[in-house]
């Protein structure tokens, strides 16, 4: 049994842990959810041991057991702690990638494991690193063994980095995000995973997510975390159907869902002006290997799609990684020249919204002079666009309030935003010129539920103002359900199906649509 | 940043100091020095240091301290000006190469590579003996050197950038190439190009120093502190002040830059 009494963690001064009590029993899953900044994982790497050390326990213990882990005013026991992790406290990362050596077969980063805390035989290792592989649901144990990361699916990873973590049946298993990186249907299959291995080896389980929809799947109890606190602690059941705290609810409120009614930006319907016609588009890359004198293979990403989008509507644009539709969309825009077929633009210079805040703003740039530019742009391709000074100014001020954002962050740049108002400069610059069209590349799936909902809101006024046309690319399905009017469904380069969202989602025809709808439940 | 911050970074303040001073004594050297740097004076040769002469006087009774000073004022002028002269060489070919790639990043890479290939001083020394002595030739030669350093550094900062979410944008935009070339990814550069700049420029000190000394950098009557150093040699025994202040001068000035530029660079960590 872990028990965190009292606990507060401070780095440099400021507390980012404030007095957190949490308690996990055995055969038990806590679900900690919160959004970023809430202190939810500073919480599971200083249970762990492995929170930096510039963050001091400022009051409080860690009981493991009735074993005193940590204690405030305490130097931490590292030969202690190096003999309780892996052994009888283990972890499992977001990213299943950096958490795997690359230079190592994964087999034999699995097996250290062994080595560092039993006294088993080479051989004996290897058959029980193969037996944990099996456990983990990776068929063909031996070839997973000798494979290098690279070799292996985000989600075989994320079942390595599993059976790494269960191999000496540990009591806690913490899991930090741990499928937020993979695909949906794959989402689920971990999920079911980690249920599983808890119910099996009736060990305790932390489950930290900012996806409350997982935490509500998975969970026995749930701890609500904002700001360093825990705001409110129960059984499932009575966080998602009775929340008490206002900030739950706010919370819970916030999750796009398909149980809530949906509300569409589009004007009418009857009126259909497309945007943008596709016909028989197949989209592909030239691969030289890098060699400059080597001839190029040619690899088709997109076969073969048609379809139009309609002024003032959202067209969904949903399939797993790799299934082709950031190279589509590439092509809609234009910024890729391999295709053939047919794209036929009723507007000009179609913009696009990019997943990652925090890449998608020049870092070394002022906010205002981020907003300006695309009309500098402007005026230099096409005198008769071209604007004066002032009126930039004027223009970039003016879009600034329609995102939402007060004047002062005209001067500031980028780095001194949020993730949300980062979103929020993005979309502006995508929209100061006045693009008919805009192409959303998942722009709300990095940013937290509550900025989540800001941002789709926010999108949603601006297209009714501007009767703007939306292709928005998620993997998110629920997302995509609140935010679009007809929803297309993309497998390995192929258009499976497309249609009115509400019929697409009361029934689907294709198999594959089905068991997207399905996994996202 | 703050006032405190800047008063604890020890690294940043003599660093200021060390560099502050050899580039006065450097500048004022310029134009004022307290006697003729090359103005003999067959009575008062190898005076030991006195307050009449700082730093003592050499073989022709000419005053150290004088001399100095006129060898600071050429060595920093050369090491700035190789500095200028290769960095921004570096800038257009490492941001040609990086963000356009293909067959002139291939080419300019392997001609890179080579340049790489031999040490930078002995490089030096072959373009000299073709272009001949010179003030302007050495600071030519050492420029040339000094570019692969640069493009390298500036080349892999724009193959990082030339994908990045905001420079797609750009391109979205209609922004033209040159545009996103140098006003979208070079102040990005920046940060990581003014420490090689700071690197390059004490190397380009102690390599024009070095040249000096062998006799194939600045020509006389130009002091130099790597000529006076090898002047000085003879006289170690009787006249050690006349080596020590040629030397010490070199490294107050190469160890106040590389204090100056960790400083810097930790200032921009914090």
């Amino acid at each position: 049994m872990i028990k965190i009494e009292n606990l507060s963690v401070a780095f440099d001064g400021t507390e980012v842990v404030k007095h957190v009590n949490l308690e996990v029993t055995d055969g038990e899953i806590l679900g900690i959810v919160g959004e970023s900044g809430s202190g939810k994982s500073v919480t599971a790497l200083t249970l762990m041991g492995l929170v930096s050390d510039t963050a001091t326990v400022t009051t409080g213990r860690i009981l493991v057991d009735d074993c005193v882990l940590r204690e405030a005013g305490k130097k931490v026991d590292k030969a202690l702690y190096r003999t309780m992790q892996g052994d009888s406290m283990s972890m499992i990362f977001q990213e299943p990638m950096t958490s795997l050596n690359p230079t190592q077969k994964v087999g034999r980063q699995v097996e250290e494991m062994l080595k560092l805390h039993t006294v088993l035989e080479k051989e004996e290792r290897k058959q029980k690193v193969l037996e944990t592989f099996e456990a983990v649901g990776l068929k063909n144990a031996p070839t997973v063994y000798d494979s290098y990361p690279h070799q292996l699916s985000g989600g075989m990873r994320q079942r390595v980095m599993i059976a790494m973590a269960i191999i000496l049946h540990p009591d806690l298993v913490v899991a930090d995000e741990p499928t937020t990186a993979l695909d949906v249907s794959i989402q689920n299959q971990i999920v079911s995973l980690l249920k599983e291995i808890n119910t099996k080896e009736n060990n305790s389980m932390i489950f930290i997510t900012h996806d409350l929809n997982l935490a509500r799947r998975i969970c026995d109890r749930v701890a609500v975390m904002k700001d360093g606190l825990v705001v409110e602690l129960g059984s499932t059941e009575d966080i998602f159907d009775h929340p008490k705290e206002a900030y739950t609810k706010n919370l819970i409120e916030a999750v796009p869902s398909r149980l809530k009614k949906r509300v569409s930006a589009m004007k009418e319907r009857g009126k259909r002006e497309p945007v943008v016609q596709v016909k028989d588009l197949s989209v592909y890359y030239l691969d030289g290997n890098g060699n400059p004198f080597a001839g190029k293979k040619k690899s088709e990403i997109v076969h073969n799609v048609s379809f139009d989008i309609y002024k003032g509507e959202s067209l969904g644009l949903v399939g797993e990684s790799g299934c082709g539709k950031t190279t589509l969309s590439k092509a809609i825009l234009g910024i890729h020249g391999g295709y053939t077929g047919e794209i036929v633009h009723a507007t000009v210079r179609p913009q696009m919204i990019f997943q990652d805040p925090y890449s998608s703003l020049n870092p070394a740039k002022t906010i205002g002079w981020l907003l300006q530019e695309p009309l500098r742009a402007q005026g230099r391709l096409d005198q008769s666009k071209a604007m004066t000074k002032a009126d930039m100014e004027t223009a970039a001020y003016d879009m600034l309030r329609k995102v939402g954002m007060e004047e002062k962050y005209f001067h500031r740049k980028p780095s001194q935003l949020s993730g949300g108002q980062r979103q929020r400069v993005s979309i502006g610059q995508a929209l100061i010129t006045r693009p008919g069209l805009i192409v959303a590349d998942e722009p709300v799936s990095a940013l937290d539920v509550t900025v989540q909902a800001q941002i789709m809101e926010l999108m949603q006024k601006l297209q009714q103002e501007m009767e703007l046309s939306y292709l928005f690319i998620s993997h998110d399905i629920n997302v995509v359900y609140h935010m679009c009017d007809r929803i297309m469904v993309m497998k390995e380069g192929r258009i499976v199906e497309i249609g009115e969202t509400e019929s697409v989602f009361r029934n689907p025809k294709d198999a594959y649509t089905a068991l997207l709808l399905k996994d996202s439940l | 940043m703050r006032r405190s911050d800047i008063l604890k970074n020890k690294y940043l303040l003599i660093g200021l100091f060390m560099t502050g001073l050899g580039l006065l004594l450097g500048i004022v050297g310029l134009f004022w020095t307290p006697y003729d740097p090359a103005g003999m004076s067959a009575a008062e040769r190898f005076a030991a240091p006195s307050l009449h002469h700082l730093f003592g006087t050499d073989n022709f009774g000419r005053d150290i301290f004088s001399r100095v000073m006129k060898g600071l004022s050429v060595t920093i002028l050369i090491g700035m000006l190789v500095v200028l002269f290769s960095s921004v060489m570096g800038i257009l070919l490492g941001a040609l190469t990086g963000y356009f790639g293909g067959i002139l990043d291939e080419i300019v890479m392997r001609i890179t590579d080579a340049l790489n290939g031999f040490p930078s001083i002995l490089l030096a020394l072959v373009l000299i003996s073709i272009f001949g002595n010179g003030r302007q030739n050495v600071i030519l030669a050492l420029g040339l050197v000094f570019i692969p350093s640069y493009v390298r550094i500036v080349r892999s900062e724009f193959i990082r950038l030339r994908d990045a979410d905001f420079i797609r944008r750009a391109r979205l935009m209609g922004v033209g190439k040159l545009r996103i070339l140098f006003v979208h990814i070079l102040p990005n550069v920046f940060s990581v190009f003014w420490v090689s700049v700071m690197i390059g420029f004490n190397n380009a000190i102690l390599a024009e120093s070095g040249m000096s000394y062998l006799g194939i950098g600045v020509q006389p009557p130009d002091a130099s502190l790597g000529k006076m150093l090898s002047d000085a040699q003879g006289y170690l025994q009787g006249a050690p002040w006349y080596a020590l202040s040629a030397g010490l001068a070199i490294v107050w000035v190469v160890l106040g830059f590389a204090l100056l530029s960790e400083g810097i660079q930790r200032m921009n960590k914090a």
